[in-house]
């Protein structure tokens, strides 16, 4: 049976650690708040700019011949290299949250080497990018400290690259990993194609666009200039899901280390008092026995 | 005064929601004003200073980077990237909200005459509140 000091030390030692997580969790039931609010606030936004795009894009479909002449709202058939954006956590400590992520990449990465299709891979978030180094996957570029505090203009800033390159024809497809809140205790992995935008989901909407007055050579130029707002948007919104997915996902782990270390705590509570009556109870056999001896 | 719905939309959550009597915005190709009953359009708008005038008669100058506009007969929804509303209970707070706006154009406006422009219009609609 191991020694009592040793078991002490052992109690006070996962105690602490329990303070800690406690704390942790407390912190990310705070900020998962806040995030999201935020989340919520902008998905209105989101809405919105999607019914603008589907309108005016659904008008130039049905009214002009060959449809939009777009390079974003065209399927394009043999695609020759992809880029794929993901996003995760600056930290861990949260459970499988970044783990996810990471494997729905290398899922998609191996689909598309399987067809011959190059990929090139962006990264946001400390935990996805080491991890990528470490296995010496080659990473395009990546970005640090985005991730736990969204900031609209670096998302855009970020993002512009991979719409350039889209639009001058050097990517094909653009693909947004994350993790994605869907209530406090789950989290949702979003696996989006950005580029090109599925144009299948713009209908000829007669009741709308009647009513709707654009001037026509303006129309091309406002979709691209939508396009643009669209995707950037698209990007910043995976931030900011991905910031509450992250709180939420931590707020759960560290309630459950809570909880395992406050069981470990009893069991050792429990070993500490049977090693004590252990001996105490040596103790009296070696009086008695003495006591006897003596007689 | 006739009103209609003015909502006015940023990535980050509302920044006016409310009844207005008229809207001035500045275009991709010069500012126009909207009245209740405009017919329907949809423009980009640019980098410039929208003028709510409020049903109390009261004018509101909210700065923006970048936008797009849905007008209707009832409504007018405004999607913007970046904006700053030019209000405050007292002095510091304009103070504040009028370097925030000066921030905002600053970091996207190329031609300095475009910002010089709208930094004019902003000081004076900061002045009126004053």
């Amino acid at each position: 049976m191991a020694n009592l000091k040793d078991i002490q030390r052992q109690i006070k030692s996962v105690s602490n650690t329990q303070k800690t997580t406690r704390a942790m969790k407390l912190v990310s039931t705070a900020k998962l708040r806040r995030a999201e609010e935020l989340a919520k606030r902008s998905r209105l936004y989101a809405q919105k700019m999607n019914q603008v795009i589907a309108e005016i894009a659904g008008r130039i479909n049905c009214s002009k011949v060959g449809g939009i002449d777009n390079r974003c709202f065209n399927k394009i058939e043999a695609p020759k290299m992809v880029d794929i954006v993901f996003v995760t956590a600056d930290k861990g400590l949260c459970g499988g949250f970044n783990i996810q992520t990471i494997k729905a990449v290398k899922a998609l990465i191996k689909e598309y080497k399987e067809q011959n299709v190059k990929v090139r891979l962006r990264g946001i978030g400390k935990k996805g990018v080491e991890f990528f180094k470490y296995n010496e996957v080659e990473l395009f570029d990546s970005v640090i400290n985005l991730s736990s505090k969204p900031d609209k203009k670096r998302s855009d800033e970020f993002i512009r690259t991979s719409i350039m390159d889209f639009k001058d024809g050097k990517i094909d497809a653009l693909h947004i990993v994350y993790n994605g809140y869907k209530n406090m205790i789950t989290q949702e992995l979003h696996v989006n194609k950005v580029l090109p935008v599925d144009g299948d989901s713009f209908e000829c909407n007669d009741t709308h666009s009647s009513l709707l007055e654009v001037e026509a050579e303006n129309e091309e130029n406002m979709l691209d200039s939508l396009v643009n707002k669209y995707v950037e948007y698209n990007m910043y919104y995976s931030l900011i899901d991905s910031v509450a997915a992250e709180h939420s996902a931590r707020m759960q782990a560290m309630d459950t280390a809570t909880n395992n270390a406050k069981d470990m705590v009893k069991s050792l509570n429990v070993q500490f008092n049977k090693a004590r009556q252990a001996a105490i109870t040596t103790e009296l056999i070696e009086i008695i026995s003495g006591v006897e001896s003596m007689k | 005064m006739e009103t209609f719905t003015l909502e006015i939309l940023t990535p980050n959550g509302e920044i006016y929601n409310g009844q207005a009597i008229s809207v001035v915005l500045p275009g991709e190709e010069g500012e126009f004003g909207v009245l209740a009953k405009h017919a329907s359009l949809t423009t980009l708008l640019t980098t410039g200073v929208i003028d709510v005038e409020k049903e109390d008669k009261s004018v509101e100058a909210i700065v923006i980077n970048w936008g797009v506009v849905q007008v209707d007969e009832e409504k007018v929804i405004i999607l913007v990237e970046g904006a700053a509303a030019i209000r405050g209970a007292n002095e510091s707070e304009i103070a504040n909200a009028l370097d925030e706006a000066k921030k905002l154009i600053s970091d996207i406006a190329d031609s300095s005459s475009a910002i010089a422009s709208v930094s004019a219009k902003i000081e004076t609609a900061a002045q009126r509140l004053l």
